[in-house]
């Protein structure tokens, strides 16, 4: 079976970690925990009939993605670069951050994400989707929103 | 009306409210003292009052006399070593008593198992080496237990921390995890001393080790039990050297299920021994 590594990065507290437990563990807490360092989690996902092995790093937030220690990022397969939808500082400089990842890292492909897509009005996801044209997806860790289809389609990426 | 009869009228009328005044406080004080004087009567009074009171007390202990108390047990024991001692050493002796015969009766089962072993290859050999060096029997086995064991090898991704290979004589945790966390404490370290420019070579944990042996595109971990010597790990750097040499040479480092092969052969004969 093949294994892919993806490093998930970010600000502070935009979901990373209830991101990764909700795909991995199908579970959601209120409860906040800052991620210290680096935290691993695996999952196998089916694409194509075939099995492939996701090795989720979940960094800590950062404002910088230049303050993550670097080490983390070597070998890196697949980024998902994640952002709160409600809070505009984590995605103000988004381009920047993509093309940080994008130099230093052989161009592995990245998906940009807006979590928290429950805290937005009923109805007003396709407009703040169109509005937000520089992300790939909207998602919520709460509800599971797009979560599995955002893996899947970073695996599919990988092949 | 004469005057006297006056006198008399507002005698009676000034009189007659004090008195009754009078008579009703003096009841009450007598019921009081009644109340005092009898046990059962006094304590039913306060009795409710003094629960209630302890309640609060009681649950608020922890937060009002815990620091207090802590303080207190800090410097009783700072101050009396000897008494603690004296007060804790029939209770730790006796667990660490249970203990070492535990582990001892579990050792002896282990010597006369392997002593009854008479007519294995190895139980052959060790009466012969027993004969001419005139050590014992039981001693010899009782040194080959504390022999290291290697329990698993990994071999790593440099990077990425991607498992390519595994070795294990026991099943563990998600292999692919510890990889990656193994990986992500090696850059972790190597990264705080930066300007040494050295590799992780190992960490310690209980009764394990993990030695990491780095090469140029992996590095390979291996988990070692038992009791594990300088020159017992120049042996396993120099085999895990070996192990890498014909990895590069047979080209097997992206087929998983060669270098698993390769490493079953390897390392499941590999015998570090003291001798």
């Amino acid at each position: 079976m093949v294994s892919k590594k993806i490093v998930i990065v970010g600000h502070f507290g935009v979901g990373k970690t209830s991101l990764i437990r909700r795909f991995v563990e199908d579970i959601f807490s209120e409860d906040y925990k800052v991620t210290i360092g680096v935290h691993i989690l695996k999952k196998t996902v089916e694409i194509n009939d075939k099995e492939i092995n996701l090795i989720l790093w979940d960094t800590e937030g950062t404002d910088d993605i230049e303050e993550i220690r670097k080490a983390y990022l070597l070998g890196t397969h697949g980024f998902i670069f994640v952002c709160d939808l409600s809070r505009p500082i984590t995605y103000k400089n988004i381009e920047s951050q993509i093309d940080y990842l994008k130099t230093n890292f052989n161009n592995v492909p990245i998906l940009s994400i807006g979590n928290k897509s429950d805290l937005l009005p009923k109805g007003s996801i396709s407009g703040k989707k169109e509005e937000m044209s520089f992300l790939d997806m909207l998602v919520s860790a709460k509800e599971g929103n797009n979560v599995q289809r955002l893996f899947e389609k970073m695996a599919k990426m990988l092949f | 009306m004469t005057e006297d009869e006056k006198l008399a009228l507002l005698k009676t009328i000034l009189l007659t409210d004090a008195r009754e005044h009078s008579e009703s406080i003096s009841l009450k004080i007598n019921a009081l003292e009644e109340i005092l004087r009898e046990k059962q009567k006094l304590s039913d009074k306060i009795s409710p009052i003094i629960r209630e009171e302890l309640e609060i007390f009681a649950s608020n202990m922890p937060e009002n006399l815990g620091p207090s108390i802590t303080k207190t047990l800090k410097r009783q024991v700072t101050e009396s070593k000897d008494e603690v001692v004296e007060a804790l050493f029939p209770i730790l002796g006796k667990m660490v008593k249970k203990y070492i015969s535990q582990e001892m009766k579990i050792l002896t089962e282990t010597v006369n198992k392997t002593a009854k072993d008479t007519f294995s290859v190895a139980g052959i050999k060790r009466k012969f080496t027993s004969i001419f060096t005139g050590v014992s029997e039981k001693e010899m086995i009782v040194s080959q237990l504390g022999d290291a064991q290697i329990e698993q090898v990994f071999v790593i991704e440099k990077g990425s921390g991607i498992l390519l290979g595994k070795f294990q004589i026991k099943e563990t945790v998600d292999e692919d995890m510890i990889s990656g966390m193994l990986t992500a404490i090696k850059a972790f370290v190597e990264d705080a001393f930066k300007e040494t420019g050295h590799d992780l070579q190992s960490i310690e944990y209980d009764l394990y080790e993990i030695h990491l042996h780095s090469f140029h595109k992996y590095y390979i971990a291996t988990a070692v039990s038992g009791t594990f010597t300088e020159t017992l790990e120049n042996d396993l750097e120099n085999f895990n050297l070996e192990v890498s040499q014909e990895i590069n040479k047979k080209e097997i480092l992206t087929s998983r299920p060669e270098l698993e092969k390769l490493l079953l052969d390897r390392y499941e004969t590999i015998k570090l021994s003291k001798q």
